[in-house]
């Protein structure tokens, strides 16, 4: 090791850190010659970057803070418990019990989990697994252009197509959780099919090879192997569509038929949080809206625990 | 990056740009309110700033309360807009109330239903979930499905003041945002029921006599039949010229007889003001 | 990655099941033997059905924009304004509104994201400063947009004043257009070889020279990529455009003006119920500006291929 110079002091961020630690023969010494001008221009940049990286801690806690603090008076008139478990909702009577957004905020993603989840992964499994190069040529981008779909498309398409349908074959105005997971499921498969894919992908080919050379078929090299090795990606992958399932609004307002009553039936209209914030919003004031937007926070906080899962699994993966 | 750099400056110049800009140009008149009102505000705006380039009309659409607010408490409005009248607080305001059409309230059903008249607390029991089938108004065996509109809703506003007072809607019925949403979906279900207003309903769906009287021109004008109800303009007293310029503009026969008409209402007759 | 293992993977979709064959030699084995490849063209065939089913679906929603949209369509209906109480006409404005709110937001989001990815995959060192921003991006990148909504109306336009404006909308889209250009960027930085970066060190280059001059214009095109998707997304959003821009059918000049986005007016339409026609033709305007940046990422990216 030569002598440390004093110019040679540098921040260990700017230095050529792949060249310096892949080859250790070259001394980290004898990389740095730059002038000090250029030592602060570095520093600088380093800086600006950072508070870039930062900006998306500082949004993340603005909209937290934001939203929750509007919502605190409520805590306050009403009391937290009354919002968190009340199952009354009258704007006229100041009940605000969230209990039956809740459910069904609830019956509608997990439906459409149930119904859109499967479907997705197998048609990552399909992508990843089976198809052929022309194959997977028409039904990749197929998938990803269902991802670019904006989702007042969808809840249109819902109004015009999907209840009335639903109206004819089980009676009602075709409004309901029904309706909802049946359009919900078609929006969920291309984000869950894409991420799900991903992770299949990255399943080393060798494992594959090692089972087809036992003797497997190629569903029990799928079902056996490829599944359980890329299953934390797509539990990922499903918990990522769920929340864009819970989040999803303006498509899910337009279908479940907005009546402020617990789940009641498959047919029967109901609410989620998403689709009466956006129905009470044109008018509240006072509690109403500070309610509102106490039900947006819970929203923001579901979001946040789902992405938390789903770091604590891959971080668990990783460990494995 | 340099691409980038410039990016950066692109946006500085942008702002400092509309900076400037917000001192010269036109002036504005902020209209807001009643989602019942707003298309009309909105075609009256059209043509009035065509007639004075220098006054543009912003209308937007929020639901009564929302103007009512933003006319009289935050004042970020020149003029509201209200599908109702005012409550006893919102009258503490100060605001001058200017009527500027009528309309009456249809309850619709779908065509192949054969009831054509129901007594108003019969209406008020269906809404209450407690008449469920329409035989028991003199209708077919046929289950009653809901239709409700959201509580933004100027038109259900006046719907639960003239049919339902203090008699809670039944939470069963299914809450639609828009009135041709409403007509659209009664015309497709049998035994459903809704309420649009008078100047919506078309051939999709049938108009029902209440308390035998015909929702027609004539009656709501006259206030007969019993779900009418006018709509209103809401202006402080510091009301600008070019704001009050275009609540007279509303008034006159070029809006009255045009656009009021095409949206079903009735013009307001007389100087109500 | 993908592209190297393609061709062995193609051959071993081909080799598995004829390989099998042959090592299947008894009559218990061959017994087994077909059970497990009916089993196994069940599953297949199941795959099958799934990626066909969501391949119809869209292919459903496509045709039935395109065939109820298309007639609505004229350069009447792009280029005038909607008139009269059931929005009659074009869409004209709803168009300029919209694009000028998507470039606004992209001239904002755009650096900081670039730059913060270039932070995080260039300059951090693991650790718990970095664990924490991209758990904030993650989070960002999954907050419903209705609460983006809210945040855009109590922070942009009540809180800053901003009213409902191009601004304070470009704002909020911006903050949801983040998280995706941030990753697409980091992406595209690490998936730059190392053997480029050496050798701009090697020449004396400095970290910001190498970044600046060698790693970013190669990692362009996937960045360009990232930023054309979220440009999608900020096309297609409406519950944050709603309450930060308003509804105003309006033509922007400065960026203070409200206005009223396809979207939104889409929405509007559609929810009112009246004037399908006019859904019809903006649903389907729409799907054609967000389909066609998607067909320009795809684009890009075969492009970048080819090069490379």
């Amino acid at each position: 090791m030569a002598p440390r110079l004093p110019l040679r002091q540098q921040d260990d961020s700017l230095r050529a850190p792949d060249l310096a630690e892949t080859t250790p023969q070259y001394k980290k010494a004898e990389l740095i010659m730059v002038s000090r001008a250029t030592q602060i221009k570095e520093r600088a940049l380093l800086l600006l970057f950072f508070l870039c990286a930062i900006v998306a801690v500082l949004g993340v806690v603005l909209i937290f803070a934001f939203v929750a603090v509007k919502a605190v008076p409520l805590f306050k008139e009403i009391g937290f418990l009354n919002f968190i478990a009340g199952t009354k909702w009258s704007v006229a009577k100041e009940q605000f019990g969230v209990v039956p957004f809740i459910v069904g905020s609830v019956v509608v993603t997990v439906g459409a989990l149930a119904i859109g989840a499967p479907l997705a992964i197998l048609t990552a499994l399909f992508l990843s697994e089976v198809a052929g190069p022309k194959a997977r040529a028409v039904i990749r981008p197929a998938v990803e252009l269902l991802a670019g779909i904006p989702s007042v498309v969808y809840g249109f398409f819902g109004v015009t197509v999907v209840a009335p349908i639903i109206s004819r074959v089980f009676g009602g105005a075709g409004f309901g959780p029904l309706t909802a997971w049946i359009v919900l499921s078609i929006m969920i498969v291309p984000t869950i099919a894409m991420l799900s894919e991903d992770a299949l992908d990255s399943i080393p080919m060798g494992i594959r090879e090692a089972s087809f050379a036992m003797g497997a078929t190629p569903w029990q090299t799928i079902y056996k192997v490829v599944l359980p090795a890329a299953k934390i990606g797509i539990i990922d992958a499903a918990i990522l569509g769920m929340g864009r399932a819970i989040g999803e609004t303006m498509a899910v307002l337009m279908i479940v038929g907005n009546a402020p009553q617990m789940f009641a039936g498959l047919t029967k209209p109901i609410s989620t949080l998403t689709s009466q914030i956006v129905l009470g919003m044109g008018y509240s004031s006072g509690a109403f809206r500070t309610a509102l937007f106490g039900m947006a926070a819970l929203l923001f906080l579901i979001s946040m625990a789902l992405v938390l899962i789903v770091r604590l699994l891959s971080h668990t993966d990783r460990e494995a | 990056m340099v691409k980038m750099k410039g990016s950066i400056l692109a946006l500085l110049l942008v702002l400092a740009l509309s900076l400037s800009g917000c001192t010269r140009g036109s002036t504005g008149i902020v209209v807001s309110g009643s989602t019942t009102v707003e298309p009309i505000a909105e075609v009256a705006g059209e043509d009035y700033h065509k007639a004075h380039p220098e006054v543009s009309v912003l209308v937007s659409g929020l639901g009564s309360s929302a103007g009512i607010e933003a006319v009289g408490i935050t004042k970020t409005a020149d003029i509201g807009t209200s599908s109702r009248s005012l409550k006893d607080e919102e009258k503490k305001l100060g605001l001058t109330v200017i009527p500027i059409a009528h309309d009456g309230i249809a309850v619709v059903v779908n065509p192949a239903n054969t009831v054509t008249n129901l007594q108003l607390n019969d209406l008020r029991d269906i809404y209450a979930g407690k008449i469920t089938n329409w035989n028991e108004v003199g209708g077919p065996d046929e289950p009653i499905v809901l239709v409700n509109r959201d509580e933004s809703s100027g038109t259900r506003d006046a719907f639960t003041s003239f049919v339902m007072g203090d008699t809670p809607f039944s939470l069963d019925a299914v809450v639609l945002p828009g009135t041709g949403q409403v007509r659209e979906v009664i015309s497709r279900t049998k035994g459903a029921i809704g309420y649009i207003s008078e100047g919506f309903v078309n051939k999709q769906v049938r108009a029902l006599n209440i308390n035998g009287i015909p929702p027609s021109p004539a009656n709501i004008a006259s206030n007969k039949y019993p779900l009418s109800r006018s709509l209103y303009f809401l202006a402080r007293a510091d009301i600008s010229p070019e704001a009050q310029g275009y609540i007279d503009y509303v008034l006159s026969d070029a809006i009255q007889q045009g656009p009021v008409r095409d949206a079903g209402y009735l013009p307001v007759t007389g100087g109500e003001r | 990655m993908r592209e190297y293992f393609a061709e062995d993977r193609e051959r071993l979709k081909e080799l598995g099941p004829k390989a099998m064959d042959k090592a299947a030699r008894t009559e218990a084995q061959q017994g087994r033997r077909f059970r497990e490849r009916l089993a196994n063209n069940a599953a297949l065939g199941v795959l099958w059905v799934a990626a066909g089913i969501t391949v119809a679906a869209l292919v459903l929603i496509i045709l039935y924009v395109l065939i109820n949209g298309a007639p609505s369509i004229s350069p009447k209906f792009i280029f005038t304004w909607p008139h009269g109480v059931t929005a009659q006409g074009g869409i004209w404005p709803t168009i300029i509104s919209t694009v000028y709110v998507t470039g606004l937001a992209m001239l904002i989001a755009t650096p900081v994201a670039v730059l913060a990815a270039v932070y995080l995959a260039e300059y951090a060192r693991q650790g718990r400063i970095v664990t924490i921003i991209r758990f904030a991006a993650d989070s960002l990148a999954s907050v419903p947009s209705i609460v983006m909504g809210l945040f855009g109306l109590a922070f942009f336009v009540e809180a800053m004043h901003l009213k409902m404006s191009m601004l304070a909308a470009a704002l909020s889209l911006a903050l949801l257009m983040l998280p995706i250009i941030m990753r697409a960027t980091e992406e595209a930085i690490r998936a730059v070889p190392r053997y480029i970066r050496w050798g701009s060190y090697g020449l004396g280059a400095t970290k910001w020279q190498t970044v600046s001059k060698v790693v970013m214009p190669w990692a362009m095109p996937r960045i360009i990529t990232g930023l054309v998707l979220a440009m999608g997304r900020a096309i297609g959003e409406t519950a944050v455009v709603f309450y930060t821009m308003g509804m105003a059918i309006n033509l922007p000049l400065t960026p203070l003006d409200s206005g009223r986005s396809m979207a939104v007016h889409l929405y509007m339409l559609a929810v009112d119920g009246i004037n399908m026609p006019a859904a019809y033709g903006t649903a389907l305007m729409l799907m054609i500006v967000i389909l066609g940046l998607n067909s320009l990422a795809h684009f890009i990216q075969r492009r970048y291929r080819k090069v490379r």
